[in-house]
């Protein structure tokens, strides 16, 4: 009896591995073909030059394009980084054939495409047509941030990213769209709740995880893989650009919010005062973008930024902060020459570099310079008269555009903790009387300038 | 011998051999089995262990996946969008109707989609379509039909619903006093017994479909002339058509997509939604040859008229020049309508939660537009601000790119409007002339980015200021001696007579009678001639130039200008100080012109035609032009009438307005 059963159980056991056995082979081809076959297209595009998935939907998705009209170009960082190794061989044969299919050849599941929004018109023609050469396409829209800021307004959805899928191989289509502060913003990608989340791997696209903020490219027409495309005229600029280039919003809900427990100031003077620190601020980031310099906005300029998407009324000067190690000579002529002169100088390079210039009708620019440590980042502050050193630390940041008063700026991405360290926090609470030696929550005694340092290191005009 | 004794042990014995026969021989293959078995065991075991590590791969790759992409991309998870209107398979629609003195209600299916029980408000004949497919409500109406002309509007409104629909009407406090025959006979045909038959205070509702059946009537009758009808309550049921018997088989285009879309949800636009030959909604007007206003956008401030939109849209997408993509409709409210109206042309709308009352609402309407307008189109140095009351020229865009350089370039300017406050059928001429002017128009005009981003944003009065808009933008100390550029002849006309500030005897008075340029491609006149100096200049050479007018004559009369055409005259008035306009007033009011404040003057003159000649008129000695006075004539001074009841304060213009 024993035996039998054990020869039943044996039988059993085997039947079960042999179903198990079965289901792993079925799997597994099921994994095959889901994997689109990109192993074959792989191979025939290695053989035949031109053949692959890829190639061919590039191509497609670029004739359904222009025969629309709409302008749109590449800025897939894959394919413009091996552009950009061979620039200078591709603009000087423009139609020259190529001799192998190099770029739109390498099997990847999408290719990226830009469009900016104002030079077409929405046509739904598109979409019909897309669908006869059979794409199957997503729209992704969400809210228009340029009405954001606004009170109370709506029914303002604008499509953000558009993915044209076509067999095994997806076009992603980022919308930019031009914002003020002269620059280009592209959205986030984000699913809604009904949305087909297989339909590409959304993860691993190049564009969407974070909006983005761009400066507005010139375009080169070139002829790659015998297809004609646009790209912006210097990937290489593009692409460094592409990396630092998420941008955060305002929180125009938070400031709202502010300003009903404080209401705003209207009165003439904060006008006034508002008017005159854009200016000034326009005219600071004018100066130091032509001379290359990466600033973002400090203090007091970073917390209304933060607190109320607007200059402080109250603050009375504009703050702005730059690595030491973006330092350079030219930066004081530079502001002398845009009319701002020089009101006093603080420390030396090495340390505690602050400069301050002065704008017109008592508003003040002050350039705090910032080093960086291993764990934290600083800034030093000198008291004229006593000499003293103070240092102001912070935990240490990256940089992130945004838009204050109609210019794109960088702030820290990691506000909060900016804000947090320089006023403790209670940020949230205004206070009108500050001074700069005591209140700041991270402020530390920094020794003494020696004396014998004291005209170099304190300079007051 | 033993061998066949049995043996009971025997059997055991060979039994027992055979068994280990039979063992030995497996002891044998025990080994083998053994073997087997350990091998197929662990055969198994592997096959079960990869299996379950498979699955369990698969299981996190797929959960890892699900929870990034779930990370990444769900940071805002939309609720369901649920059907604001549920419709029901039901073919019969069961309706309520209600009509009495001081309340009527319409329910259809149980909702009510008519309430009205104010007191003073809503008198007359309620009308509302619905669709006869899909029961909604596609048009809701009320006509004062106690008052005269209500009537016609009863006919003209039921004239343009399609055939099919059906129509319910109710009586709130009186509907018969001004109900004609016409409209009588109207009622008649769409099958009401009672109608011809109404009379004063009577109660009445009634169900039909237009060009069809009767699906209830009920009416009580006013016993004498100082009291009521008793209130009557009319339950019936309407049978519902199938979706396509309620639409029309327009071919399948973009543009008659929207076409059906808005059909099927609105009634009362006439033959936009005509089954046989419907009304272009896309117009395709020339452009315009070096056009530079063709990226400037265009904000147009709408409240909740959507039929005033309607026409205004389409004389906008008709003028030469236009630029749909330029366009935003602001809709102060959450109205729907006007939504359908702007969708129905292709245009964008936005929606925008009105803010405070009054006057105020407007106000921050117009704010909020504004701004939102030069959001949208950061590089825009102007923007071009209508209103959904307003007709527009066909040379509109043209006017605006001949001359728009100069608002560019003059900083003396502080805007270019399409309207002439003064220009009457009666009192202007030429369509290729320009003004200066020290007052702001408004209805139709165009805003630098930097006089709005710069001066008037920070400061623009907040909601609790009832504030007019129009009238703080007047105020010197926003406008800071700047004025505006106008045609003689308007390229705007303001056909609203329901408005926030605004009536039908006002709109009569004031508007009826603007002149309104239809003429297409006006080459204008001299446009650099409108500079801040070159004006100064032009001005000069015209008094120069003009006959001065006979002095003893009643300037009121028609005698005053002689019978001539296009000469130039010149009167001068009595004009103390800058402020002075006593005699202007006058002269306004008899004139027939706007004469409710000051309108049109630069520097103490105005610019206007009598009878096809040029008309200037000079404020001595408050103006600077004094000096061409003749010294023997005397300035004519006119006493404003002695018992005038404090020139009613009628605010200026209306702008966009919620009823």
């Amino acid at each position: 009896m024993q035996k039998i059963n054990k020869n039943v159980v044996l039988a059993l056991l085997s039947l079960t591995s042999l179903v198990f056995l079965l289901f792993q082979l079925y799997y597994y081809k099921f994994y095959l073909s889901q994997k689109n076959g990109a192993v074959f297209s792989k191979v025939r595009g290695s053989l035949s030059g031109q053949d692959s998935t890829r190639w061919h939907v590039v191509r497609k998705f670029l004739g359904l394009i222009s025969s629309h009209n709409i302008p749109v170009y590449l800025v897939d960082p894959l394919i413009l980084g091996l552009v950009d190794k061979d620039i200078e061989q591709i603009r000087s044969s423009p139609d020259g054939p190529s001799p192998e299919c190099k770029y739109f050849c390498a099997p990847r599941d999408f290719t990226t495409f830009a469009l900016l929004d104002k030079t077409w018109k929405h046509e739904v023609g598109l979409f019909r047509t897309a669908e006869k050469m059979g794409f199957q396409w997503l729209k992704i829209i969400n809210k228009d941030p340029r009405l954001d800021g606004m009170d109370d307004l709506s029914g303002t959805e604008i499509p953000l990213h558009y993915i044209f899928k076509l067999a095994s191989h997806a076009i992603h289509l980022v919308v930019f769209y031009e914002r003020s502060g002269n620059y280009l913003w592209h959205g986030p990608l984000r699913l809604k709740q009904h949305m087909d989340r297989k339909f590409v791997p959304f993860r691993k696209l190049h564009f969407g995880r974070y909006p983005g903020a761009y400066e507005k490219p010139e375009l080169l027409l070139i002829s790659i893989d015998d297809l004609k495309v646009q790209i912006p005229k210097n990937p290489s600029s593009f692409l460094e650009e592409m990396s630092h280039s998420r941008f955060l919003e305002c929180r125009y809900r938070e400031a709202r919010a502010f300003f009903q427990l404080y209401p705003d100031d209207a009165s003439l003077d904060a006008v006034e005062f508002r008017k005159k620190a854009k200016s000034l601020l326009h005219l600071a980031a004018m100066t130091l973008n032509k001379l290359g310099v990466k600033f973002w906005l400090s203090s007091g300029t970073c917390l209304g930024w933060f607190r109320q998407c607007n200059v402080i009324p109250h603050s009375k000067d504009v703050d702005l902060g730059i690595f030491i190690r973006d330092y350079k000579t030219d930066i004081i002529p530079a502001f002398q020459k845009a009319g701002l002169p020089l009101k006093h100088k603080f420390g030396k390079v090495e340390d505690s570099l602050e400069l301050s210039f002065q704008g017109d009708d008592d508003v003040k620019l002050d350039i705090f310079f910032f080093y960086e440590e291993d764990d934290h980042i600083w800034n030093g502050g000198t008291q004229a008269k006593s000499g003293k050193k103070f240092k102001y630390v912070f935990p240490k940041f990256t940089l992130c555009w945004t838009e204050f008063v109609e210019l794109r700026v960088h702030v820290p991405c990691e506000t909060l903790q900016y804000i947090e360290a320089n006023y403790g926090p209670d940020w949230k609470v205004p206070v009108k009387t500050w001074d700069w030696k005591s209140s700041p929550s991270n402020v530390q005694y920094n020794g003494i300038w020696p004396v014998d340092e004291w005209d170099d290191v304190i300079q007051i005009y | 011998m033993d061998e066949w004794k049995p043996n009971p042990a025997i059997k055991p014995h060979k039994k027992r051999s055979w068994y280990l026969a039979w063992k030995y021989k497996l002891m044998n293959q025990r080994t083998l089995r053994k073997l087997c078995q350990t091998g197929a065991v662990l055969f198994l075991l592997v096959t079960v262990i990869v299996n379950i590590k498979l699955i369990l791969d698969t299981r996190r790759a797929a959960y890892e996946e699900e929870e990034e992409s779930a990370q990444d991309y769900d940071d805002e998870m939309l609720n369901a969008e649920v059907a604001r209107h549920p419709v029901s398979n039901k073919k019969v629609l069961d309706v309520e109707v209600y009509s009495s003195r001081s309340k009527v209600y319409v329910a259809v299916d149980g909702t009510t989609v008519l309430e009205d029980e104010a007191r003073e408000q809503g008198r007359g004949i309620h009308v509302i379509v619905l669709n006869q497919a899909t029961g909604h409500v596609m048009a809701k109406r009320v006509f004062d039909t106690y008052s005269p002309h209500e009537d016609e509007a009863m006919v003209l409104f039921l004239n343009m619903v399609a055939r099919g629909r059906i129509l319910i009407f109710t009586i709130k406090d009186e509907g018969s006093f001004h109900l004609k025959d016409t409209a009588k006979n109207v009622l008649k045909s769409l099958g009401s017994q009672v109608a011809p038959f109404l009379s004063w205070r009577d109660m009445w509702t009634f169900v039909g479909k237009k060009g069809g059946e009767v699906y209830g009537e009920k009416h009580a009758k006013s016993p004498a002339l100082s009291t009521w009808g008793d209130p009557v309550l009319l339950k019936t049921e309407v049978h519902l058509t199938s979706v396509e018997d309620a639409e029309c088989h327009w071919p399948d285009t973009e543009l008659n997509r929207r076409r059906k879309r808005f059909c099927s949800k609105v009634e009362g636009y006439g033959s936009v939604c005509s089954c046989k030959d419907p009304t272009p909604i896309e117009f395709n007007p020339d452009p315009l040859k070096d056009n530079k206003v063709f990226d400037v956008p265009v904000a147009v401030i709408a409240g909740n008229r959507p039929n005033y939109l309607y026409r205004m849209l389409r004389s906008l997408l008709s003028a030469q020049g236009v630029n749909p993509q330029m366009i935003t409709v602001f809709i102060d409210g959450y109205y729907e309508e006007p939504m359908d109206v702007v969708e129905l042309f292709g245009l964008s709308g936005i929606q925008h939660t009105p803010i405070s009352i009054k006057n105020a609402r407007v106000s921050q309407h117009y704010k909020a537009s504004l701004t939102a307008t030069f959001n949208l189109f950061p590089d825009a140095k102007f923007a071009v601000v209508l209103e959904e009351d307003l007709d527009i020229s066909v040379d509109f865009f043209s006017f605006l790119s001949q001359s728009i350089h100069l608002l560019e370039e003059d900083e003396s300017l502080y805007c270019i409007s399409a309207w002439n406050d003064q220009g009457y059928e009666h009192t202007a001429e030429d369509p290729s002339l320009l003004y200066r002017v020290e007052t702001m128009p408004g209805l139709g005009w165009v805003l630098r980015k930097s006089l709005y981003k710069d001066e008037l944003e920070p400061k623009w009065p907040t909601p609790e200021k009832l504030w007019d808009w129009d009238m703080w933008m007047r105020m010197p100390e926003q406008r800071k001696g700047r004025e505006c550029i106008i045609p003689d002849i308007s390229r705007s006309y303001h056909f609203g007579i329901v408005g926030l500030n605004m009536n039908g005897y006002f709109h009569e008075a004031y508007f009826k009678k603007h002149k309104f340029n239809t003429v297409p491609n006006v080459q204008l006149k001299n446009v650099e001639g409108l500079r801040k100096d070159a004006y100064e200049t032009e001005i000069h050479r015209l008094l120069g130039e003009a006959e001065v007018l006979d002095h003893s004559k009643n300037p009121c009369e028609d005698s005053f200008v002689p019978d001539t055409e296009g000469r130039v005259y010149v009167m001068f008035i009595k004009m103390e100080q800058e402020a002075d306009f006593t005699t202007w007033t006058q002269l306004a009011k008899c004139l027939h012109i706007w004469d409710l404040d000051v309108r049109g003057n630069h520097k103490g003159l105005w610019r206007l035609f009598r009878k096809k000649n040029h008309f200037l008129v000079v404020g001595v000695p408050a103006s600077p032009y004094s000096s061409k006075k003749p010294s023997s004539v005397t300035p004519i001074y006119m006493e404003p009438p002695a018992k005038e009841e404090g020139a009613v304060a009628v605010p200026a213009v209306a702008a966009a307005e919620q009823t």
